[in-house]
């Protein structure tokens, strides 16, 4: 992608009533040499554990191939060979969505058996150029490979039957929501936002989707994939004193000068930013009893919190998935990382002074290694770009 | 009867020795004194860093600490200082 031109990749699912395991299976990976970053969404026949694996297995396959640059068709076939087939519906395995873009804003999607996937600039669909091609051998599997040439504020959206299929057989929605349904609820969702993240746009799909089913419960697996290129958000995240006290002007500038979000973790950090923007510090007492400490109030800051515990909190709610849903400081500051692309880690190295009780996990190489460990969960599981400075 | 403001720290070290079960701490206050009691958050306030001060958690009434403060020692701090 151009410099200027970051792809937030997101997914969300939800799994057919009853099963629960989810017979969809999503992978992505960043290649961070080539800047390149391919997902693959594979929907296993049936539901379940079986469909689960057939899947995984698909995508997997199907990532390593693609990622290898292998000539796709005679891979397809390979793939096709290697996986059982359907007794009763004498057709295989999974079907498989590829997306796989490049630093020149290049985009490659080759799909085969699920719905065809929607390319939206800004919220207007766009006409993909594809080709059909099939396997001599595999008669009625037909990929399609489309191309499409990105620029900042595209997004290509792609999804299992299941979000297509939603509500069929009801009144409303005999054929399902269809394609066509869910072209035009995404072109009204970004009309409204227009900068919508991929993490919100996917769940606001799905959740339209379970809307159409007959008591909102899901009658399939139901997957939804979305690539977003769009000039990067920044957040800046300063925590801990730095080594050498002469430096706090330049710390705190750092975050000054930051463009995006801003966020400060730590008593001693919020005291050293405050002193240094010449504003005040306010830490109202919380309206419910937390676990974890409550945020304080500075102005020029996006976030203000208590350091070790919350970052330790944090990185538990980047670990388990998604943030638990109530709202503390850590779940404001998860909600911060996934709305941010690029996130800065401004790590200060003054040991702090003096704790009275030297069993107290606040020490130095404790936030170094909660913030390697958020920064790994950030890079790798959510894709973001992230840096770590010392100071 | 005199207007007191009561300060709880929420850094990390308060937290930790016992200032979480300080939260509420508005819902423990008598019926007949909560007029007369403004309670507020504090970030670290660098009492602990500080080995005169006695142990964490701190909490401050007007100018007076009060260390290793638990309810009722606050319960009875406050009391004392409202009715003067
Ligand atoms: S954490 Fe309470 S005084 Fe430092």
């Amino acid at each position: 992608m151009p410099e200027s031109v970051f792809v937030d990749i997101d997914m969300y699912q939800i799994t057919k009533r009853g099963q629960n395991i989810c017979g969809d299976a999503f992978i992505t990976r960043k290649i961070a040499e080539e800047q390149r970053a391919i997902a693959v969404l594979s929907d296993g026949l049936g539901s379940g554990v079986k469909a689960s694996i057939l899947a995984n297995m698909t995508a997997s396959m199907a990532m390593k191939f693609v990622a290898g640059n292998m000539e796709f068709l005679h891979s397809a076939e390979i793939m096709m060979e290697a996986l059982p087939i359907c007794q009763v519906r004498k057709i295989s395995y999974a079907t498989f969505t590829i997306v796989d873009c490049r630093a020149s804003g290049e985009a490659h999607i080759i799909e085969m058996g699920n719905p065809g996937c929607l390319c939206m600039r800004g919220s207007r669909p766009l006409e993909l150029e594809s080709r059909l091609m099939e396997s001599p051998r595999w008669e009625k599997r037909t990929m399609r490979f489309s191309r499409l040439h990105t620029r900042p504020g595209d997004r290509i959206i792609f999804f299992s039957d299941g979000i297509t299929q939603a509500g069929m057989g009801t009144d409303a929605f005999k054929l399902g929501w269809r394609r066509e349904g869910c072209r035009d609820f995404i072109a009204g969702a970004l009309a409204s936002s227009p900068h919508m993240s991929s993490r919100k746009l996917a769940r606001e799909i799905v959740g339209e989707a379970l809307r159409k089913e007959p008591a909102t419960v899901a009658g399939d697996d139901m997957s939804c994939g979305v690539f977003y290129f769009r000039h990067p958000r920044a957040l800046v995240l300063l925590t801990g004193p730095p080594f050498d006290r002469g430096s706090d002007r330049r710390f705190v500038d750092m975050l000054r000068d930051a463009r995006g979000r801003k966020v400060v973790c730590g008593g001693t950090t919020a005291g050293i930013v405050a002193r240094e923007l010449g504003v005040l510090i306010e830490t109202p007492l919380p309206r419910a009893r937390t676990d974890i400490p409550p945020v304080s109030r500075v102005a020029g800051v996006d976030l203000a919190t208590e350091g070790i515990l919350t970052l330790t909190r944090a990185a538990q709610y980047l670990e388990q998935g998604r943030p638990a849903d109530h709202s503390n400081a850590a779940a404001d500051l998860v909600e911060l990382f996934l709305e941010s692309d690029i996130i800065h880690f401004v790590v200060g190295t003054r040991i702090n002074e003096a704790h009275q009780d030297p069993t107290l996990p606040v020490d130095l190489e404790i936030r170094r290694n909660i913030v390697k460990r958020i920064a790994a969960l950030l890079e790798h599981r959510y894709l973001k770009e992230v840096r770590i400075q010392y100071i | 009867m005199k207007k007191v403001t009561v300060r709880v720290c929420s850094g990390t070290t308060c937290f930790v020795m016992g200032a979480s079960n300080l939260q509420m701490l508005h819902e423990y206050v008598p019926e007949e004194l909560r007029d007369w009691v403004d309670i507020q958050g504090a970030h670290c306030l660098e009492l602990c860093r500080d080995r005169n001060y006695g142990a964490a958690p701190y909490i401050t009434i007007d100018d007076e600490i009060v260390a290793e403060a638990d309810l009722s020692l606050i319960l009875e701090r406050i009391e004392q200082r409202v009715r003067g």
